[in-house]
């Protein structure tokens, strides 16, 4: 059994497992902090991004005025912004047989797999995972085509060019893997191969395992896989929560009895507890309007930003914020605000009741009706009339490099009234906003990470007992930053086994049994003797046929005669009325009227002699 | 006694004694014996009041069939009327006491398996043992064993009662020994504590033979705590419990002969109990010690040395736990004695030592070692913490040589136990594995962030801890600041920062840093999801404009709401937003906290601005509309600061004020009185009673508060003579009062349905009647003396309150016509006032006017106040009562066709 590491980021894993004949790939995120290292793509012309000097080497020798602009005293490359893709040279990607998805945020390279790698699998995911994974690629897509780039940058790629550019774009690894985003066509062909799978529904592949889905509870339909053979069972955790949010709750308990358990997707944010952040997000967010500014929140189109409306819901009236317009702009902004109340079956306890009622699941939908959110897909058209200050807009991306958050930006940046408050916890927030230095606007960062803590998962690991625990190998040591801080790494025993980019690993187990069926007929005739109270034997002979990863003990020849003659041996098969004459210059068979045993007999004897 | 409850006793007696279950509730025999201890304690002798008592007794004792809860009664009864030595003979010549307290007779009846029985029976025992012939009879009987045995009872009440009964019987002995052996009773004292009045024994009630008897308990109590102390397996450590809670008792209380006896008796079985080391019984063992420790220590005798040994050995048990709990114990008595307070300070700070790495102390290794391994274990190292953290403030005031480091080392350990609390910082000596166990334990503690803060608080009052003020504020700015603190942290926060400011008044160390850090997380926390915190920060800013403090030593003081925030135009805008918000605790506080912000501008007589007449008239729309209270008692409390910081400083009537305060304390007034809560009508009441002490300070008659509290002979201060009695002066008080809505208020409150209102309204009405038209001048003096004061009237509009007041006027009136001739006179003499108030009681529909003198004369007020004094209950809690209840139920339980229910009132 190994495990080939394609990713390195804790959060956003792509793994491959290969367990008994299967090739599964679990996961494929794709790391999009990448962009940081780009100009960010104004929906409006920018005259300050359009006039930005381009970069020539100190010595003057290496001139790259075209592709790389210095902004704000940083170097950024001017072209489309890329994604740093999974690793597609560790193994062949056309070999893997299925792709489980855990949740939506973790599918986002699967276009670049299975498109244009030959791969014919099939992809496992749940409906919401699927159709707001849709959403979130459209999105995509949708603030990348919206501003074209006629040129792509690659000339800075080259390694010697590279090693000569100031940081963060010389310590960028693996740019020439980097590529741009995928088309709209490459989304619905890859998302085509995608078959839905309900909680705990088991799914059979090639008879060799059995895979499932388990509620995770981090976001709508999010899901850990159990992946089991008859005497074997790899549990797969990868972003689970055990708040209280929308989701139906983690299902701990069958994650019982693993063998091996790979664990991702803990917290990005181990300090910063969610309740805590969600109050911060609150107060500071009241505390810009009363001063009358307006508040910029990046964020996805889907997922906390239902929990910060449903926050928000409560929070209004005690702040008399009722008056306060809030926006919420995405290409994707109706349909995921839609979607989310049409998901009853996804979840909590809570919001499945609200069904049965004349009141949808989520207060987002009251926020709508008495006009307090309003959703537009664009910066351009009705809300450009009906925009007005003060306000909170929430609008993507959250690494403020596409999108119509950077006419925002470039909009409020200046006043010291304003505030952008960070709450997705992907992007490194200092980052994000370095090409808009010198920033008037106030910044507050909020990260809003459910996923487990440390502490969650060491109580989890030890309800649950895996044998053995693969991670990334981040979670093995303290954050660099707090680095006495051992309360916020795994220390388990036996210890786990780390995990980074491009590692392969034979996982620590060896599989020792194999489940053979015995016909009815056969196990009929079996006579056993008890050797010990309780323990009988018997011994057979039959034939073990092998089909679709299934074993079965059939009845075969079971009396066999043989006879020495002068030049070789008779075998007769009685029951069968067949004789093989076995002699030095020649073998007969003689069978009478069977075609089909003469057949097998022969490519039998066939390979004896061949062996011989 | 009542005559009345006499007569019914023995009615009583009977119902009882036939059967109890007819009790109206089950505290009625609580309550009968709650009366009995009353009467007893007067000095009442109950059987000759009561003669019927000891029929009772001797009839219910024979009758073991009856409920246990009578015949617990009955135990205890016994017990009282035995209280004399009379009626003790009285009660033994009638056989009656032997049968009473016979314990095989009530084994036999099978009823001492009921705890009731048993603790009847140690209490009536308990309160007769008062004089040496039931000492006597106690020891003839030999009572003793049993009681022993009691003493390990199942029930946790009756083993309690069973030592508190032997610790009074081996007092009782040391008592009479001591009169008979003619010791001079030095500790009449400690007798008296233990209930006794034994020291009034007659010397010729001790023979040389009860001497002996008396010497015979003392040892048999001796033997058995030497013997039982010890527990035999873990099974018995409930006897040694019990043993140990009794020594502590007699060892508190006993004096020389006796405590050395007993100390010598027990002090081997003390220390096999301290090798043995059970944790459970660690704390009651050092009670044992301290018991014996402090009586050295009250009695001025030096400490016995054995006590010493023990206390040193205790201080140095090798168990951390039990250790740390030992110091504890040992510094909250607060004993005198440097060397072992010392020793208990090293032993509490060294968890702080060792979690924050900060040498604070020199230790062995060993018990260091031991204290790190079980700080190591998460539940034992926060609570080991919290003792230590508990009882710090109290080491930093003691004597600077019982500390191992200054008072300032340990604020430094406190703050950086906080800064490990939120993972801000590693202490130095993390490099140590075992000490990153150990602080990874607090990592996230909201419990121990508590006790630090509180630890923080209390050390603020150390000597020289001043120059940890910006440390400090920083730290708690931090706090404040971090997102992940909930409300109490954030509470403890703001409280600690304005006690911290309070005691430095000098805050030079304050940086612009530091306000600007302060002012962003007040701004921050104002606008809190969580209420609790909303409010904690609008208290905080309230409090701090109460402090006191200079900036540099060249300003001038000012308060630390300007110092550290820039005063009102930072506070005011926030506190004004508050006014709006949803919970009304939160209103309600911002109230207060803006009373508190104003407070300096209203006592310097500044301008008023254009914000505070905004403030104004946004409190009395709060008044008006608010729909909770908590908001609403706020607002008139606002005005009452108001009232009072002008009236200490300046008039009330200075233009400056007046244009705005006194239009604004009329409607106070109005809506006040009119608002449904009580307690925002009280406060009205207060309101007005400012402006009466405003209004007549220094005018003879006037006494300001309570008028039936004064001291009818009470030399009233010359200082109140000064004003002389003018009349016209009255009456433009009196009038202004009117006018502002003081006597509508009063009147209104007088009526109210809530009785602390209409007593307070009383009070005040009577204060008011004696300033104005004082009964003690007769009717026709009155008038006379009184001509113009009478002609000030007020308005009685058609509704509500006045017309209750119109009510009870015509209802006087017509009295007093009944009555005829003088009397008559005194109401229909006020020329037209009179008649209208009554046309207006029979008409209604306009608004007439009353004398303000003639209503206060004829509203019978001081009737009024006695009726009101009075609590609601007093009628239903008397003992006449009580007896007629049981009597009702018992027979309302004989004629089951009229049987009701009867509704227990719980006591």
């Amino acid at each position: 059994m190994k495990l080939y590491c394609l990713s390195g980021h804790p959060t956003l894993p792509c793994n491959v497992l290969k367990f008994k004949s299967t090739t599964i790939m679990l996961d494929c995120g794709l790391d999009t902090t990448s962009v940081l290292n780009f100009l960010p793509l104004p929906l409006v012309h920018s005259p300050r991004l359009s006039k930005l000097p381009g970069w020539i080497s100190k010595d003057g020798t290496i001139n790259l005025e075209k592709e790389l602009k210095d902004c704000a005293g940083r170097v950024f490359v001017d072209s489309q912004p890329e994604f740093c893709l999974p690793e597609r040279e560790l193994l062949d990607l056309s070999t893997i047989d299925v792709i489980l998805i855990s949740n939506y945020h973790c599918m986002m390279a699967l276009p670049y797999i299975t498109e244009h790698t030959g791969f014919t699998g099939t992809v496992y995911a749940t409906e919401p995972t699927l159709q707001i994974g849709r959403l979130l690629m459209e999105e995509v897509v949708n603030f990348m085509e919206r501003v074209p780039k006629a040129q792509s940058a690659t000339c800075w790629k080259n390694k010697e060019i590279q090693r000569m550019l100031p940081g963060p774009l010389k310590d960028a690894v693996d740019v020439w893997t980097w590529k741009r985003c995928y088309s709209m066509q490459e989304v619905n062909s890859a998302l085509s191969k995608v078959q839905l799978v309900g909680y705990s529904q088991k799914v059979e592949l090639f008879g060799a395992v059995q895979v499932s889905p388990l509620s995770s509870g981090y976001s709508l339909g999010s899901s850990n896989w159990i992946i089991q053979s008859h005497h074997e069972k790899v549990s797969y955790v990868s972003g689970s929560s055990l708040l209280t949010t929308h989701p139906q709750p983690m299902d701990q308990s069958s994650l019982k009895n693993s063998d091996v358990l790979i664990l991702t997707g803990l917290t990005q944010m181990p300090t910063a507890n969610p309740d805590g952040m969600l109050g911060e997000f609150c107060s500071n967010l009241a505390m810009t309007i009363r001063a009358g500014g307006n508040v910029l929140v990046p964020c996805y189109s889907s997922g906390v930003i239902y929990d910060l409306l449903e926050c928000l819901y409560q929070f209004i009236e005690s702040a008399s914020l009722g008056t306060t317009p809030f926006y919420f702009i995405s290409p994707v902004a109706n349909s995921s605000l839609e979607f989310s109340q049409i998901f009853a079956e996804w979840l909590c306890h809570n919001k499945q009741t609200k069904v049965y009622l004349p009141e949808p699941p989520f207060p987002h939908a009251e926020l709508i009706q008495t006009n307090k959110l309003k959703h537009y897909p664009s910066i351009h058209g009705d809300f450009s009339s009906e925009f007005r200050q003060p306000c909170v807009v929430f609008t993507g991306h959250p690494s403020l490099r596409f999108g119509d958050v950077v006419h925002f930006m470039e909009l409020w940046g200046k006043s010291s009234l304003n505030t952008i408050i960070f709450t997705e916890p992907d992007f490194s927030y200092l980052d994000a906003l370095a090409p808009y230095q010198p920033l008037a606007m106030k910044c507050v960062y909020c990260p809003i990470d459910t996923r487990l803590n440390f502490h969650q998962v060491s109580k989890l690991l030890k309800e649950v007992q895996p044998l053995h625990v693969v991670c990334p190998e981040q979670y093995t040591q303290p954050p660099l930053t707090q680095s006495h801080r051992s309360d916020l790494m795994l220390e388990l025993q036996p210890p786990p086994m780390p995990y980074r980019r491009c590692s392969v690993l034979n996982l620590p187990f060896r599989r020792r049994y194999e489940r053979v069926y015995i016909l009815p007929e056969l196990a009929n005739s079996l006579v056993p003797s008890e050797i010990k109270p309780g323990v009988s034997v018997a011994t057979v002979s039959a034939v073990v046929h092998s089909k679709d990863n299934k074993h079965t003990l059939q009845h075969g020849i079971t009396e066999v005669k043989v006879e020495e003659t002068a030049d070789g041996h008779i075998l007769h098969l009685q029951a069968e009325d067949t004789l093989i004459q076995l002699e030095e210059d020649g073998t007969h068979i003689v069978c009478d009227n069977n075609e089909p045993l003469r057949t097998t007999l022969r490519d039998l004897v066939l390979r004896f002699l061949q062996k011989l | 006694m009542d005559r009345e409850c006499v007569s019914l006793l023995p009615r009583v007696c009977e119902v009882l004694a036939a059967s109890g279950s007819s009790l109206p509730d089950d505290t009625s025999l609580e309550k009968l014996l709650d009366w009995f201890t009353g009467l007893t304690k007067a000095g009442t002798s109950l059987l000759e009041s009561c003669p019927c008592l000891l029929e009772f007794i001797s009839t219910v004792v024979h009758n073991t069939a009856l409920d246990p809860s009578i015949l617990s009664f009955t135990l205890r009864l016994t017990g009282f009327v035995a209280v004399t030595e009379v009626a003790f003979k009285v009660l033994q010549e009638s056989s009656v006491l032997d049968l009473v307290f016979n314990l095989q007779h009530w084994q036999e009846a099978g009823l001492w398996e009921d705890p009731c029985i048993r603790i009847g029976w140690i209490q009536g025992l308990r309160t007769m043992m008062q004089h040496p012939k039931a000492l006597s009879f106690f020891v003839q009987a030999d009572f003793l064993q049993p009681l022993l045995q009691l003493q390990t009872d199942k029930s946790l009440f009756v083993a309690s009662a069973a030592n508190q009964m032997l610790a009074h019987v081996l007092l009782s002995c040391q008592s009479v020994s001591s009169v008979g052996s003619n010791d001079v009773d030095e500790e009449g004292e400690d007798v008296g504590r233990s209930g006794g009045s034994i020291a009034d024994l007659e010397y010729s009630a001790v023979t040389v033979e009860t001497n002996q008897d008396y010497a015979a308990v003392v040892t048999a109590i001796s033997e058995c705590l030497k013997k039982s102390l010890v527990p035999r397996e873990n099974t018995q450590l409930h006897q040694s419990l019990q043993i140990l809670k009794l020594l502590a008792l007699l060892l508190a209380q006993t004096r020389p002969p006796l405590w050395e006896k007993l100390l010598q008796m027990v002090a081997d079985s003390v220390d096999e109990l301290l090798v043995a080391g059970y944790s459970q019984l660690i704390l009651p063992l050092m009670d044992v010690i301290l018991a014996a420790y402090s009586s050295c220590d009250v009695n001025r005798r030096a400490p016995d040395q054995r006590v010493s040994r023990l206390l040193s050995f205790m201080l140095n048990i090798r168990k951390p736990a039990d250790l740390i709990q030992a110091a504890a114990a040992f510094l909250r008595r607060g004993l005198h004695d440097l060397v072992h307070t010392a020793q208990s300070a090293r032993v509490l700070l060294l968890p702080l030592d060792i979690i924050t790495g900060l040498n604070l102390l020199t230790t062995t290794d060993e018990q260091r070692f031991l204290m790190m391994e079980q700080l190591k274990n998460k539940t034992s190292c926060i609570s080991l913490i919290c003792v230590c953290l508990t009882n710090t403030p109290q080491m930093t005031l003691m004597a600077a040589d019982c500390l191992p480091c200054p008072p300032v080392l340990i604020v430094t350990a406190v703050l950086s136990l906080l800064k490990l609390c939120s993972g801000d910082s590693s202490s130095p000596s993390s490099s140590s594995s075992g000490c990153r166990e150990v602080s990874r334990n607090v990592i996230g503690s909201s419990k121990v962030q508590k006790c630090a803060l509180d630890a923080l608080t209390a050390l603020s009052g150390s000597p020289g801890v001043e120059v940890k003020l910006a440390e400090v504020f920083t730290l708690l700015v931090q706090c404040l600041d971090n997102p992940d603190s909930d409300p109490t942290v954030l509470q403890k926060s703001f409280q600690a920062l304005v006690q911290w400011m309070s005691v430095c008044s000098d805050l030079s160390s304050i940086t612009d840093q530091h306000r600007q850090d302060l002012l962003q997380v007040v701004r921050k926390r104002s606008c809190d999801i969580r209420w609790e915190v909303r409010d904690s920060t609008v208290e905080f800013l309230g409090r701090l404009a109460g402090v006191r403090v200079i900036q540099t030593t060249a300003e001038e003081a000012s308060d630390a709401s300007v110092a550290v925030l820039g005063g009102c135009c930072f506070t005011t805008p926030l506190l004004r937003a508050a006014l709006q918000d949803t919970e009304s605790y939160v209103r309600a506080s911002a109230i207060s906290a803006l009373a508190q912000t104003l407070a300096a501008s209203w006592q310097q007589g500044a301008a008023l601005t254009q914000e505070q007449t905004e403030i104004v008239n946004q409190l009395l729309e709060v008044l008006s509309w608010d729909t909770e209270g908590f908001a609403r008692r706020a607002v008139v409390r606002y005005f009452i600061a108001w009232l009072s910081s002008m009236s200490s400083h300046s008039c009330v009537q200075s233009p400056a004020s007046s244009s705005l305060l006194m239009p604004s304390v009329r409607s106070v007034l109005s809506r006040g009185s009119a608002d449904l809560d009580w307690e925002v009508k009280v406060h009205t009441l207060e309101l007005a009673e400012l402006l009466l002490d405003e209004a007549f300070s220094g005018q003879r008659g006037y006494t300001k508060g309570n008028p039936t509290q004064t001291h009818p002979y009470a030399v009233i201060p010359n200082t109140l003579h000064t004003r002389t009695h003018n009349e016209e002066d009255v009456v433009g008080v009196l009038n202004s009062l009117v006018q502002w809505g003081v006597v509508s208020a009063l009147l209104s409150g007088l009526v109210d349905c809530d009785r602390p209102v209409a007593l307070r309204a009383c009070r005040l009405l009577i204060t008011l009647r004696e300033v104005v038209c004082p009964l003690s001048l007769g009717a026709l003096d009155a008038t006379a003396a009184m001509a113009t004061v009478a002609r000030v009237t007020c308005e009685l509009p058609g509704c509500g309150w006045a017309r209750e007041i119109r009510k009870m006027l015509v209802m006087k009136a017509k009295d007093a016509n009944a009555e005829g001739g003088v009397s008559g006179g005194e109401v229909v003499n006020c020329d037209d006032c009179g008649e209208a108030g009554q046309e207006a009681a029979s008409v209604g529909g306009q608004t007439p006017c009353v004398s303000v003198c003639e209503v206060l004369r004829s509203l019978d007020l001081d009737e009024r106040l006695d009726v009101l004094t009075r609590s609601s209950d007093h009628v239903h809690n008397s003992p006449l009562s009580l007896l007629q209840d049981i009597l009702t139920a018992s027979s309302a339980r004989s004629q089951p066709d009229t049987q009701q229910e009867v509704i227990a009132d719980c006591y």
